[in-house]
């Protein structure tokens, strides 16, 4: 097919869950779809305002492509279930980064909601592929082949992330390849995912992470049910979406299964400094299981150095949690 | 059973009135001080919300004080505001502290009274026919308190610009505000009202003065507790600016009543609309209003926007990006103090100085 134009798709925020969709609809709607870069060595980040490190990265990757593109793709998400919704300042970064760009690019910014319609989604990349001149039915035909490829490209997760190294995460055409050796120790690694899986937020930590002989396994794998089941009985609901699978997952880890769990946060990241506190409160209160539990605040000053330092330092105390047969403490570790 | 409940501005004359009038026992935490803001920030993290330090620091300051039933008021999505009894809850929990917890929902849903439910039937339990019935009059007599103190507030905004003796507005405002704290009555406190009016108009004014006009907006809590903002508005006022704010406890109770759509909300939704130039989405709390209302005002010919936000504020964050570009179109001198618990009562003064000084120069040029 004759290729249309250019859509550029900043690598932040939820484009580390979404981008095989994003990427497959576009390019079915026959667009080629353009990847900010990384922030590389130079690490120049712009500062457009005081906010999370990951809405900062928006900001920069944004006017990294700015130029080269027909069109920007940063979608309004408002809320990706039907009860919950997202950080608000998710919903205002479609107009940020007009700000930020001076208005110079149009940006492709439909609303999903899914709180009003059950096929918000659907009816928001409808609207998108209208404005890109594409009619209904070629419209809803790219997006059914998006979402099933998107679903397929889920179900390999696990095995994705423990075979390729964090930059090669969202390199759709390459065949996943095997795990080279078995690894001793299981880690659940929770948080947002761009906090997880954004080498310049988390300083590539993942990778590292393996190097040392970490199985990673993360919230992704979870079914529904089995987060639903940790945060059901909440005197209150957690009502975004991220913040309820970051606990409900955090639970359902630390009650068993692993051997240790690590949870990466931005620092200013608002639903992530309250519910750390609630779940090491929580913790604290109702006692359970003795899984080491570490928690990394990241931000754009930390150092390579710092991360490893205390990723060693874990993975010492996992061995040793893993040699005793009985666990004298009762109460989970942490670490801080 | 002690009733106790957070601060906010004046709220707590609201609660108070409402306790005592249906014969409630009820504890008023101690002023929020430098001790409520430091036992609030020992027991939570870094990043969590100003608000959420301070009311959690009233909580235990009340609760060490004897009080054992808190009552808080909720609120929903998206603001962190909604989640924090469910934090509070267990930081208590974990702190050894015992008592009892009475959200009350923001909106009646099924939800919020099955979950307050358990709650209230103890609470039941406890409380006497007498204070039932009495609880309507209450809720009257501590809504005729609010507003009382809000027209007293908003008479002391408009004197404090034109004072002789600087500071003297805010010792009658002062007077004034007890006055109305200790009437027990409709009558006494209609006079206390009254009295409290003639009290600060009989403040020495000099007439000649004509005063900068400068417009408060932001997060609700910070722009309405002057512990908080380590008054702002006071401080505005007696470097001789006339200050407006449209966040007030009564503004806020009847939005989410749903009621008085015509006049405060009418307000509410010209800064909504004007907001939509820059914000194409409802970010949620005051964030629209914050943007919209710099904008109208600055149509209206106010000389400066001061803005305030507590620090790693989600919505704010997102206004305060904004603002600055809202600044530079329209031509109006926009101040953001972003608030957290260090000591910057000093660094605010100077700030505020400077900002109005520029105005002043600003108007002089024009």
């Amino acid at each position: 097919m004759e290729e249309k134009g250019r859509i550029g798709i900043p690598r932040a925020l939820m484009f580390y869950r979404y981008f095989p969709l994003w990427k497959v609809f576009f390019e079915e709607l026959g667009w080629r779809v353009i990847v900010s870069d990384g922030l590389g060595k130079r690490g120049n980040l712009i500062y457009f305002e005081d906010s999370c490190l990951p809405m900062k990265l928006l900001i920069t990757h944004s006017m990294d492509l700015k130029e080269k593109v027909n069109y920007l793709f940063v979608p309004r998400l408002v809320s990706l279930h039907r009860h919950n919704i997202m950080c608000p300042k998710f919903r205002g970064a479609p107009d940020i980064v007009r700000l930020a760009t001076d208005g110079s690019i149009s940006i492709l910014d439909e609303t999903i909601d899914n709180r009003t319609k059950e096929d918000s989604m659907s009816r928001s990349f409808l609207k998108t592929s209208k404005r890109l001149g594409a009619d209904d039915k070629e419209g809803k035909r790219a997006f059914q082949k998006a979402e099933q490829f998107f679903l397929n490209f889920q179900k390999g997760w696990e095995k994705r992330i423990n075979g390729f190294t964090s930059k090669q995460l969202f390199q759709i055409d390459v065949p996943i390849p095997e795990e080279e050796k078995e690894r001793p120790l299981r880690v659940a690694f929770v948080g947002h995912p761009y906090n997880l899986y954004d080498t310049d937020v988390n300083k590539d930590i993942l990778s590292f992470a393996r190097s040392l002989g970490m199985r990673i396994i993360t919230p992704e794998g979870l079914s529904e049910k089995e987060i639903d089941s940790q945060v059901s009985d909440l005197s209150k609901e957690i009502y975004w979406s991220s913040g309820r699978e970051i606990v409900g997952s955090l639970f359902h880890f630390l009650s068993g299964g692993v051997d240790g769990v690590v949870f990466l946060t931005s620092f200013k990241c608002g639903i992530d400094a309250l519910l750390q506190e609630f779940i090491r409160r929580r913790l604290k209160v109702r006692g359970g299981a003795s899984i080491p539990f570490l928690v990394l605040t990241l931000d754009e000053h930390s150092g390579r150095e710092g991360l490893t330092t205390r990723l060693e330092a874990f993975k010492d105390v996992m061995e040793e949690m893993k040699k005793a047969p009985n666990p004298k403490h009762q109460n989970p570790n942490k670490f801080q | 059973m002690k009733v106790t409940f957070p601060h906010l501005g004046t709220m707590h004359i609201f609660c108070k009135a409402i306790a005592e009038t249906s014969g409630i026992p009820y504890i008023v935490p101690p002023e929020t001080s430098r001790r409520t803001l430091t036992l609030g920030v020992q027991n939570s993290n870094e990043c969590i919300c100003l608000p959420f330090k301070v009311i959690l620091g009233n909580f235990i300051e009340a609760l060490k004080m004897g009080a054992d039933t808190i009552v808080m008021v909720g609120s929903g999505p998206p603001c962190r505001l909604g989640l924090y009894d469910l934090v509070q809850k267990v930081i208590l929990e974990d702190m050894g502290l015992r008592f009892r917890w009475l959200t009350i929902p923001p909106r009646l849903t099924w939800q919020a009274i099955w979950k307050n439910y358990e709650e209230t039937k103890e609470l039941k339990k406890e409380l006497s026919w007498r204070n039932i019935l009495l609880f309507p009059y209450g809720l009257r007599m501590g809504w005729k308190k609010m507003m009382a103190c809000e027209t007293l507030e908003k008479l002391a905004m408009t004197i404090r610009p034109r004072e002789v003796q600087q500071g003297e507005t805010q010792k009658r405002l002062k007077k004034a505000l007890s006055g109305v704290d200790e009437a027990k009555t409709l009558r006494t406190l209609h006079e206390a009202l009254e009295r409290g009016k003639a009290l600060l108009q009989e403040t020495e004014q000099d007439f000649t003065r004509v005063p900068l006009k400068i417009a408060i907006v932001g997060e609700l809590y910070t722009v309405m507790d002057p512990h908080i903002n380590r008054g702002v508005e006071q401080k505005l006022g007696e470097l001789g600016a006339e200050v407006t704010r449209t966040s007030w406890f009564s503004t806020h109770i009847l939005r989410s009543l749903r009621k008085n759509k015509a006049d405060q909300n009418s307000e509410r939704i010209r800064f909504f609309e004007a907001s939509k130039a820059y914000l194409g989405y409802d970010v949620g709390a005051e964030c629209n209003l914050s943007i919209g209302e710099a904008i109208v005002r600055s149509q209206e010919g106010y000389d400066g926007v001061v803005h305030l936000m507590p620090f790693a504020c989600m919505p704010e964050t997102t206004a305060s990006g904004i603002l600055t570009r809202v600044g530079k179109d329209w031509d109006i001198p926009i101040l953001t103090l972003i608030l957290d618990e260090q000591e910057i009562e000093g660094r605010i003064q100077t700030l505020l100085e400077a900002f109005v000084e520029m105005l002043q120069w600003k108007r002089k040029a024009a």
